[in-house]
């Protein structure tokens, strides 16, 4: 039996294409963990930036507390802070930012801010961090959540944090991605049927053709172990 | 002319109501031993300024020393979970949320670093945080006539930071990741080094690597070992998860009280 955060981390490492400018922010080991085995498969040029600033860290060494330590500059081989990222990003050059919230609609739009009124909130959830910008201006916005319910998942969400160029969102149940401004089911994972995904999702689903998300092959399955041998991609299913 | 002085010392010279922008990135070399010291002297109605905080901003928050917090992300990130603290003050009224995108932070800074009132910012338009603030306006681009999104400057009235490395006139160097410590220095009006070692005089001059924060910013050195802990100080030390975890196990004000008595040390 695959593992979720397995299916999850090769799901969004795949996303990244060779050559691209890829950043993920604090919270965030599954992207972290991602970054690193796409790097260490399909993707080997692509240019890793983070939080500390440390680009390409050739020996990272995998935090449990933080995904925004030391770990990723120690061995880097150039330094580009956060606001360098922002900068970057906002003038065109970032390809991917990772990012993630707490509510998704079908017209892509993220809810990191509140659940309730904004200056009454009935839940004051941590905050977007860099979604109200990256995700306008980063080529393609990749969202992780892991968790897939129905308040997850919502019609309307109950505020709008970001919205932008989310171009694919990755679940323990599925991938989604958007077509023509509307957020299509892509892939179940091995095991998940529709009507599951369905049951579990607000809006309703729409689809042109629905593949199996392809497990990890052997040579991801591998990479992993050495590059994450802590399991800190499984952090958020503790 | 030496800064040197007390954490006491240093802490007294906040005044309550005081906008206070804090370094370091969640639980990554953020001045811990000066929040701690802030709470002690019962410091009230601070502007609290960052761009990631966790168990600084949650400490503080549970002391109810904060009026309002600008920040575009509060947690402890994954391993120790939400700021529950920080999240009951909002969600009571007692403290005014100001939610950011990290990055307009970094611009209300850089405006203030420049000596200018307000930056404009791309991509924040979109967003229903423009709508619902009062320090995001529209700007017209008088070249071009593009709109764009504005932040407010933010001018901290004093920044605390920690490094590694500072000398006694308050030159100080962040080693490992610099996060945003050498803008906040800049943007703010003074600012407060605390530093895990206090280097001579020289010891910056003979060096490649200079200070990220040169002297003349600075108002108060203290020689704080240990500054960032319970968090975790690049090159010194990792973050202390019992102490951390006995922290989020506190009940109330008082009880953080004692368990700071409990951690008091010399500085």
């Amino acid at each position: 039996m695959v593992r979720t955060c397995d299916i999850m981390t090769v799901a969004l490492s795949r996303l990244i294409h060779d050559g691209d400018t890829v950043f993920h922010g604090v919270s965030s080991h599954m992207p972290m963990v991602a970054v690193m085995l796409a790097k260490a498969t399909h993707a080997p040029n692509a240019a890793y930036v983070n939080i500390p600033g440390g680009v390409d860290p050739e020996r990272p060494v995998l935090q449990r507390f933080t995904s925004a330590g030391t770990g990723l500059w120690d061995s880097a081989c150039a330094a580009f802070p956060l606001m360098d990222v922002f900068d970057l990003s906002m003038r065109g050059g970032l390809d991917v930012a990772f990012l993630s919230g707490v509510q998704f609609d079908n017209r892509g739009n993220v809810n990191a801010s509140v659940i309730g009124d904004y200056r009454k909130p009935k839940v004051r959830l941590p905050g977007g961090a860099g979604s109200a910008v990256l995700i306008p201006t980063a080529k393609r916005a990749i969202i992780w959540r892991t968790k897939h319910d129905r308040r997850t998942f919502t019609d309307k969400v109950d505020f709008v944090t970001a919205k932008g160029n989310v171009s694919d969102i990755v679940t323990p149940l599925c991938c989604f991605t958007m077509y023509e401004g509307e957020l299509i089911l892509k892939s179940v994972h091995p095991g998940v049927s529709i009507d599951r995904v369905a049951e579990n999702t607000a809006f309703p689903l729409r689809y042109f053709e629905i593949t199996e998300t392809p497990p990890p092959t052997a040579e991801e399955e591998a990479a992993l172990r050495r590059i994450d041998p802590l399991d800190l991609r499984n952090l958020e299913f503790l | 002319m030496s800064k040197l002085c007390t954490m006491s010392e240093a802490v007294s010279r906040i005044p309550d109501g005081a906008v206070v922008g804090l370094g370091g990135n969640t639980l990554n070399r953020a001045p811990m031993a000066a929040v701690f010291e802030i709470i002690r002297q019962g410091k009230k109605n601070l502007h609290l300024v960052k761009t990631a905080g966790a168990m600084d901003i949650d400490a503080l928050c549970l002391a109810g020393c904060v009026s309002s917090v600008d920040a575009g992300f509060i947690s402890y990130e994954t391993e120790f979970g939400l700021a529950q603290r920080y999240r009951r003050s909002v969600q009571q009224g007692l403290v005014r949320a100001n939610e950011h995108a990290c990055y307009t932070v970094i611009s209300a800074l850089r405006a203030a670093s420049y000596g200018i009132p307000f930056m404009p910012v791309r991509g924040l338009k979109t967003s229903d945080l423009r709508a619902v603030n009062d320090y995001f306006a529209d700007v017209t681009d008088p070249f071009t006539g593009e709109k764009l999104a504005a932040v407010r400057a933010i001018r901290p009235d004093v920044s605390v930071v920690h490094a590694q490395a500072a000398d006694a006139r308050g030159n100080a160097r962040f080693e490992g990741p610099k996060f945003e410590d050498a803008l906040l220095a800049r943007a703010a009006k003074t600012v407060i080094v605390t530093a895990e070692r206090i280097v001579g005089d020289s010891f910056f001059a003979a060096e490649r690597e200079k200070a990220d924060v040169p002297h003349f910013l600075v108002s108060a050195v203290v020689h704080a070992p240990h500054g960032a802990s319970p968090g975790a100080c690049p090159g010194c030390y990792e973050p202390d998860g019992d102490a951390i975890r006995a922290f989020l196990n506190l009940a109330d004000g008082d009880a953080l009280l004692s368990w700071l008595e409990g951690r008091r040390t010399t500085w």
